[in-house]
């Protein structure tokens, strides 16, 4: 306890390290080990050595069409090949090191590396003379199959296929890039082509020479002799209805090496006219594009005749593919520069670096999700509507119940006027009384002021009594909404039986109340439920008034009934009601009495339903009806 | 206002408590004896002959009512004057009530002078009914110690009929007709026909023969 409170930061520090060290090498031995038990479980089941190919290029890596390229390439041969592909990539970096001391060291290099390694296809990416990277597989390993990509207007030998080698020759599509180029600027009269000065430049230069000849009215110049340096200024200085077509300048006049994207990228911004290029990694240096050579296409193309050969199809049995057809493609940015109309594109033109639109990215999930809220929304309005009218439909009830309630009970009340103003003279008699007698005391010499005292809080309490009939009388003659609270049916009855408590001496009935102890309270409304019960207790009334039978009874019943319920009965000892009649004893203007409105069983029904209950009349077995109504028990308060 | 019975009893039978102790109290100061019922069976129970007063009572009572607590005094040896004291009535009650002799039918709202004047009233009733049914009793008494053969002649006599015809009929001799006769107005105390006839009337008698 004490060392450990005696402890110095230091310490904890230094110790801390050292934990974080012993950590870190337990973290990389574990990663090791990770890596070299995931390598095993991957490499196990594979049953064949994956296949192996190199790829030659005879530029640097990055030049940018040969990056293009090659992604292609991978990625395409990945899709077709269910085994693992082991791919190595060599560059010969031709224009930078163009000495055949480089080249011999490059080739003894490649000899030395892969003499071992059971190569299964060479790819080469000869850019300017076929030989330099397609000579070398053969004087390396003659044995291994040979498939070539090349862009430009290299010359292919013309025995190739005997040795083994098969490929892709895709040319410039100067035809196209010329017809795209005149078709977006249709008031062009001047191009200006800008190329360099290596054979494969002069030949493409020459090609370029042959299609501007078939066209009339524009002139071409071709800026050959000078700089590469100068030209974003001169470039810079043409005047409109002049465009610019970017050949190849492999090599310039000062024997600078620029690759395609290098070029486009030092002239097309700071050219004063459209410039048009035939490569499709050049687009986004600021060209506006052409029906360029797609690295994507080419690369697919090469991958599946890489994939063929791999399969054993021997590549001189496949022949040279020759294509010079193009792909239209533009840069979106460039055609807002020049202001030209996407409508004026052609059908097939691929358009590059068009800021996606929310709309174009995810148009599906638009769609299903617009599709999704409008079904919703649909939905929605439907419930809605439903509801409204549902809502309508209920408050029109509702409103109609509350009507009936109080017609109802304006007529019940009709009935008992009688036995409310009794009830009310009562308290207002006894005060009356009592006044009077206090000023016959006050007449007395010495006025017993005790008799005094006595009678004013007799008349007090009959004041608050008469009040209390008032409120009563009040309530039961509101035009009311139903409220729903805990209410004792016990002292509900009482209270009910003591308003008609009058009225049924004067009929000379006997009013007998049973009210179970422990009786569950019910949810409800105190003022229907009185109404409720009032309604049938004077219809029991009047059944055994009206019958002349020697006893007159109605006994007012309340137990427990089976299930969460209350149950309430009254009796009477009246002649009953016709079996055929007990149906429709609740139906609003069914009535019995001459001078009944018929709506008192009709109300009372809607009322015990109103508060979840049923009710239900039946005959007694030796004489007289019983009506009976349930109520659900209140939750009981844990 | 006092009457001069004074010694007399003002019942007051209602099944509320409270106006029953209020009425009381007001008939008390007033300067009335005062007895309280809270029903209408405790004040008949200890209902006698010798009781003398009047009834102030409820028309509508749990239990027995205002109406037969009317009726059963009525039948009663000793009908003392009702009056009636309701919270309210309808025609048809208040017509029954009164022409069961009711002394007077008043709400509970009347003001005092009005209860007071009716119980005044019935008290006096009932000092006047009470001699009446005395003297009546009295008369009764009288008649009472007449013989079966001195009714019969009275009978006669009531209706006018001649000594002679009164003997014809009875089969009986003229100076026996003149006897009972004598013995009647004796007993009697009454000094001529007119006074009998009148006497004869008061009691009750004969009325139905006279009738027929």
């Amino acid at each position: 306890m004490l060392r450990s409170l005696n402890y110095s930061p230091n310490r904890f520090l230094r110790s801390s390290w050292r934990a974080r060290m012993i950590f870190l090498v337990i973290l990389a031995l574990t990663i090791s080990g990770l890596r070299t038990a995931m390598t095993q479980t991957v490499v196990k089941p594979e049953a064949a050595r994956p296949k192996r190919i190199l790829m030659l290029f005879s530029e640097s890596k990055d030049v940018p069409g040969n990056i293009a390229l090659e992604q292609a390439v991978r990625s395409e041969m990945r899709k077709l090949s269910p085994n693992r592909l082991e791919f190595f990539s060599e560059h010969l970096d031709a224009s930078h090191f163009s000495d055949q001391a480089h080249y011999q060291f490059f080739k003894d290099y490649l000899g030395k590396k892969y003499a071992g390694q059971n190569l299964d296809l060479i790819m080469a990416f000869p850019s300017r003379d076929y030989t330099l990277a397609g000579a070398l597989p053969d004087a390396l390993f003659p044995d291994v199959p040979v498939v070539f990509i090349a862009v430009n207007e290299l010359e292919v030998p013309y025995n190739i296929s005997k040795l083994g080698v098969t490929g892709i020759v895709q040319r410039f599509d100067i035809r196209g890039t010329l017809g795209l180029m005149l078709h977006l600027q249709p008031d062009t009269h001047r191009v200006v082509v800008i190329g360099g000065t290596t054979e494969v430049d002069r030949a493409t230069l020459g090609r370029i020479h042959e299609e501007a000849s078939a066209l009339e009215g524009v002139e071409f110049d071709f800026w050959t002799n000078r700089p590469v340096a100068e030209m974003p200024a001169a470039v810079g200085a043409l005047p409109p209805g002049t465009v610019v077509l970017l050949s190849t300048v492999l090599r310039d006049v000062t024997g600078q090496t620029y690759f395609m994207s290098q070029l486009a990228q030092m002239l097309a911004p700071p050219a004063h006219v459209p410039v048009f290029v035939m490569g499709g990694w050049v687009l986004g240096s600021g060209a506006v594009g052409g029906s360029v050579v797609d690295s994507e296409d080419l690369g697919a193309r090469g991958g599946q005749l890489a994939w063929r050969v791999l399969g054993g199809i021997k590549p001189e049995n496949l022949p040279i593919e020759m294509a010079t057809k193009g792909t239209p493609m533009v840069d979106w940015q460039a055609l807002k520069r020049w202001h030209i109309s996407e409508r004026r594109l052609p059908a097939d033109c691929i358009v590059r670096f068009r800021p996606v639109t929310m709309w174009e990215e995810h148009r599906k999930i638009i769609l299903s999700s617009l599709a999704v809220f409008l079904a919703q929304a649909v939905t929605i309005a439907g419930l809605l509507a439903q509801r409204k009218h549902r809502r309508r439909a209920e408050a029109e009830i509702s409103r109609q119940r509350t009507e009936l309630a109080h017609v109802s009970r304006v007529s019940t009340m009709g009935q008992l006027a009688s036995a409310l103003a009794h009830e009310l003279s009562q308290p207002l008699g006894a005060i009356l009384r009592n006044t009077e007698a206090a000023e016959l005391f006050l007449k007395n010499d010495t006025p017993d002021l005790a008799e005094i005292r006595a009678i004013l809080a007799d008349i007090r309490k009959d004041d608050q009594r008469a009040g209390t009939v008032i409120d009563r009388m009040r309530s039961l003659l509101k035009r009311r909404e139903l409220e729903s609270n805990p209410v004792d049916l016990g002292e509900l009855i009482e209270e009910t039986v003591a308003v008609a408590w009058s009225d049924a001496a004067a009929r000379r009935v006997t009013l007998t109340m049973q009210v179970s102890a422990n009786l569950p309270l019910v949810l409800g409304d105190r003022v229907h439920l009185q109404q409720v019960l009032l309604n049938l207790i004077l219809n029991g009334m009047d059944a055994v008034a009206d019958g002349g039978q020697a006893e007159r009874m109605v006994v007012i019943q309340a137990a427990a009934g089976t299930g969460e319920n209350v149950e309430v009965a009254v009796s009477d000892t009246g002649t009953g009601i016709p079996a055929d009649k007990l149906k429709s004893l609740f139906e609003p203007f069914f009535t019995t009495k001459p001078n009944g409105l018929g709506m008192g069983l009709a109300i009372s029904r809607t009322l015990v339903e109103a508060h979840g209950g049923k009710i239900w009349a039946e005959n007694n077995a030796d004489r007289g009806a019983t009506f009976k109504f349930t109520l659900p028990a209140a939750p009981r308060e844990s | 206002m006092i009457p001069s019975a004074i010694t007399d009893t003002v019942f007051v039978v209602d099944d509320d408590a409270s106006f029953l102790k209020s009425a009381s109290r007001l008939l008390r100061a007033a300067g009335y004896t005062v007895k309280a019922f809270e029903s209408a069976s405790a004040f008949l129970g200890q209902l006698t002959t010798e009781t003398s007063g009047c009834v102030v009572t409820d028309l509508q009572m749990s239990g027995c009512n205002g109406l037969e607590l009317q009726a059963a005094l009525a039948r009663s040896d000793n009908p003392l004057p009702v009056v009636f004291l309701s919270a309210q009535g309808d025609i048809p009650t208040t017509v029954k009530a009164m022409r069961q002799g009711a002394e007077d039918f008043l709400t509970k709202l009347s003001p005092k002078e009005k209860l007071l004047e009716a119980v005044n009233r019935a008290l006096a009733r009932n000092a006047l009914e009470r001699t009446q049914r005395e003297q009546l009793r009295d008369l009764r008494e009288r008649f009472a110690t007449l013989s079966p053969r001195e009714l019969e002649v009275l009978s006669h006599v009531v209706r006018g009929k001649m000594n002679k015809e009164i003997a014809g009929e009875l089969g009986i001799n003229l100076r026996t007709v003149k006897l009972h006769r004598t013995n009647l107005t004796r007993r009697l105390q009454v000094h001529s026909v007119a006074e009998l006839t009148r006497l004869v009337e008061a009691v009750g008698l004969f009325k139905a023969e006279r009738t027929t």
